[in-house]
């Protein structure tokens, strides 16, 4: 099985962004008919490998080939031609079109001459190949009315349509159930015996041994290794990932016994259900759980960005009733959102403007901002964070996101929050601003702020918490402190009791 | 995820040469437009000896300000994210409530409250809507062009009021120091209103509105009340240059400020606000209206016909925004 050429060599492929080198010097190959993981945390590199596979993006540096072909990227189309072709993780399609016109999506079949679209003979030539997938699919049905194992399905027709040699599927099982997983590995497993090679990226490492023979590891965007799955281990495979032992960086805990923020049966009347925890000053509380579980409606509740239907909120002893963020705020109450650019900041404005929106009151006099003031305020704060480039004037928009998130905790301290809330703290961050987010948040808490922080990634959670809620479909179904705090058992409270069937599954991908 | 990338543009090298020559005060923007003005006021002085003379930039001055009162309201409609289209039938509105008052023998200074408050009330009513009910700025801003203009027709009948006091129609007609009445009203409005926009904490909430307005929100920001603010601010304004208009020509028309939503529009861009929300200045838009007045004043002067005038006007709106695009990388 294994021939000499590889389906797909990649050599010391590089790419970097503005402040962030995402790809340094990546090489792997994929053997005809063989499943290759791509392996690393947020950040190691895997999405920007795929955009740089599809032609999406452009290396800096480094070559691709197909069956020794060294192929030339610059559109997309480039590399479907050369047969690669993409799954996102997020599908894309038209929601309103049909199975077919979505399968035939760019490159419809024509008739009367290239004026029409041969309507009849996309579907047939759609219900030729999906016979093989799934029979169940109706072409002529909209898109939409799929399931999303079905949707992926779809997908995979049309990497077949095209003719791929190589299918790159990009975290396909995030929203998948365990026995629609199972029907996808089967899948995996027949493509692959037809010659099909297949790139599968995932952080769930038990997917990972089940789909595929050999991985490539990365990490800060460095190629690590590329492993034989059948000679190697799951927590092996970790910590290369992870490029550390987790266990020892657990952080000191700073936790007081005094409550800040008394959360007793919170509820949105939609998704949050009889949400009740206690936050104490000095502490970081993490909050994990599977995208779509309710982390981030409940910060959301919380900090009165959405309004809660039933419940009470005690920050300091008093009872509030938050309208608005603004309320939430004059009690006392921060959120770091994990859509930076969406609910975070205001591109165009300095950092310094970005820092003051909260406190206007205490930054003005008489009506008048006071300028002076404010700049030396922000600067000092920025300092202390180690904000780069330095300069607290220049618009926000335009430094990076780790920076960007520096700026996002400032505004909160110049506010003199005693409480924070952090969604997905490190997210889109790269590497080396990520241990200094952690630092800061370790140092808050030594300060006294309470902390609850939401996220996906599991060694996050694990260096930062002193406990970890964990919710499962909106509810809070466990709180774990010490000893209990571990992956497995993290995971064991996350997965809904409906889909429970064993799997280790902890996060959710970015 | 490592492909979210963030840009992390430098800021151009030869924009800071720029910038460090130019007063604080004075963004680069607003050079350019100051630029624009003074290359259509070249071209003007060198094909008509009486365009550059003292009387004339003062007429050009005179006829600008009532569009640039409008405009420095829409301005700051526009950066909040939002537009006011309301605005001619909103000074009709006014002109004719206090033009009411003050043929019916009201004191003046009564009559002029009463044409704010109208005015404000417009704009009151344009925000609640846009800021509690949800709806487009610009549908309920068209709603309330129809809505205001009908009301003035049907108060009035349709026929102007006359009988405004002679002591009202001296003071707009007047002049300090030989500069115009209307022009020391907007001049000091523009002033109060550049200190609102550059140094207060509301200046700082429209800008932040305007640029992201979730953002905003979660960052403690009085939405709602921001966004009501800047249209009671351009109602107010609109009232203004109703009460200019109706001092100088001794009578309140009710179809009074017919499209004059768009030539605010023009002012406003010509002077960098951004449609999409979040950009604008004052000293941008007091120039936009001023190279606009410029151009038609010209034009005039050289008896170019009406309808090549308003060739000229598209001409310039295009072209202003086609440097800007070129300029700044992004609309």
């Amino acid at each position: 099985m294994v021939s000499q050429t590889p389906r797909l060599a990649v050599a010391g492929i590089e790419k970097g962004f503005p402040g962030i080198k995402a790809l340094d010097g990546v090489s792997f190959d994929v053997r005809p008919g063989e499943v290759h993981g791509l392996l690393g945390e947020n950040g190691a590199g895997k999405s920007t490998m795929l955009n740089v596979l599809s032609g999406v993006l452009k290396a800096n540096a480094g070559e691709i080939r197909v069956d020794g072909q060294r192929l030339d990227l610059h559109r997309p189309g480039d590399a479907r031609a050369a047969g690669i072709a993409m799954i996102h993780q997020e599908l894309q399609h038209i929601p309103a079109l049909t199975v077919a016109q979505n399968l035939y999506l760019g490159r419809p079949l024509k008739a009367a001459g290239g004026l029409l679209v041969a309507r009849r003979a996309q579907e047939a030539r759609a219900r030729e190949i999906l016979a093989d997938l799934d029979p169940t699919i109706d072409p002529a049905r909209p898109i939409h009315e799929l399931k999303v194992a079905q949707q992926q399905i779809v997908e995979i027709a049309r990497a077949l349509l095209y003719e791929a040699k190589i299918i790159a599927m990009d975290e396909p099982t995030s929203s998948l159930t365990p026995s629609e997983f199972e029907s996808l590995a089967a899948l995996i497993e027949r493509l692959r015996q037809e010659g099909v090679s297949i790139i599968y990226v995932s952080h769930k490492m038990d997917e990972v041994f089940r789909v595929c023979q050999r991985a490539t590891i990365l990490r800060d965007g460095r190629f690590i290794a590329t492993v034989d799955l059948a000679e190697t281990s799951e927590a092996e495979v970790v910590s290369r990932m992870v490029g550390r032992d987790i266990q020892h960086e657990r952080h000191v805990s700073h936790a007081t016994a005094t409550p800040a923020l008394r959360v007793e049966s919170l509820g949105d009347g939609r998704m949050i259900r009889d949400a009740s925890f206690t936050l104490h000053r000095g502490e970081v509380l993490g909050l994990a759980g599977l995208v779509g579980s309710g982390r981030t409606e409940l910060l959301r509740l919380v900090a009165g960005i959405d309004r809660a239907r039933s419940g009470r909120i005690q920050v300091n002893g008093q009872a509030h009733t938050f309208r608005s963020p603004r309320e939430a705020i004059a009690a006392g109450i921060g959120l770091v959102p994990e859509e930076r650019k969406k609910d975070g900041i205001v591109r165009d404005r300095s950092v310094a403007s970005n820092i003051a929106l909260p406190s206007m009151r205490r930054f003005s006099r008489m009506g008048l901002i006071r300028r002076r003031v404010l700049r030396q305020e922000a600067t000092d704060l920025m300092q202390q964070m180690n904000l780069r480039p330095p300069n607290v004037d220049r618009a926000i928009g335009q430094f990076s996101g780790g920076n960007q998130q520096k700026a996002i905790i400032g505004r909160w301290l110049a506010a003199d929050v005693d409480i924070l809330l952090f969604d997905e703290p490190t997210r889109g961050i790269d590497i080396g601003a990520k241990s200094e987010i952690y630092d800061l948040i370790e140092k808050l808490a030594a300060q006294g702020k309470a902390i609850l922080v939401v996220s996906s990634e599991l060694p996050e959670i694990l260096r930062l918490s002193d406990r970890v809620m964990v919710m499962r479909e909106g509810q809070i179904a466990a709180t774990l402190a010490g000893a209990e705090i571990t992956e497995a058992n993290i995971a064991a409270h996350a997965i809904p009791q409906s889909k429970r069937r064993g799997r280790s599954l902890a996060a959710e991908p970015a | 995820m490592s492909s979210k990338m963030t840009d992390t543009t430098d800021a151009t090298t030869p924009a800071r040469g720029l910038r460090s020559v130019l007063p604080a005060s004075l963004s680069l923007r607003d050079a350019g437009t100051l630029l624009g003005l003074v290359l259509i006021l070249i071209v003007f002085a060198s094909l008509n000896p009486v365009f550059l003379t003292a009387p004339n930039l003062l007429n050009i001055l005179q006829q600008s300000s009532i569009n640039a009162c409008i405009a420095l309201g829409m301005t700051f409609v526009i950066i909040s994210g939002g537009i006011d289209l309301s605005v001619g039938p909103t000074a009709a509105l006014s002109a004719v409530a206090g033009a009411a008052l003050m043929a019916a023998g009201v004191p003046v200074p009564l009559a002029i409250l009463a044409a704010l408050a109208t005015g404000m009330a417009c704009g009151l009513f344009n925000g609640t809507l846009i800021a509690f009910a949800g709806l487009q700025p610009f549908i309920v801003t068209l709603g309330g062009l129809s809505l205001y203009r009908a009301l003035a027709l049907i108060f009035t009948g349709g026929n102007p009021i006359f009988g405004i006091p002679q002591e009202f129609r001296a003071v707009i007609n007047g002049d300090v120091l030989g500069v115009p009445v209307p022009v020391v009203i907007i001049g000091v409005i523009a002033a109060l209103l550049w200190v609102v926009l550059n140094r207060s904490p509301f200046g700082e909430y429209i800008l932040a509105v305007g640029g992201n307005q979730e953002a905003a929100r979660i960052a403690g920001v009085p939405v709602a009340r921001t966004k009501i603010t800047v249209y009671v601010m351009s109602g107010g304004l609109a009232s203004v240059a109703a009460l200019i208009l109706t001092g100088r020509l001794g009578a309140a028309d009710p179809t009074m400020g017919n499209l004059w939503e768009l030539d605010a529009i023009a002012a406003a861009a010509i002077g960098g606000a951004s449609l999409m929300g979040g950009k604008g200045s004052v000293v941008g838009t007091l120039l936009g209206a001023v190279i606009l007045g410029s151009l038609r004043n010209g034009l005039t002067l050289m008896n170019v016909q009406a309808f090549y005038q308003l060739l000229a006007t598209g001409i310039i709106i295009i072209l202003a925004m086609l440097i800007d695009r070129a300029t700044r990388g992004r609309g």
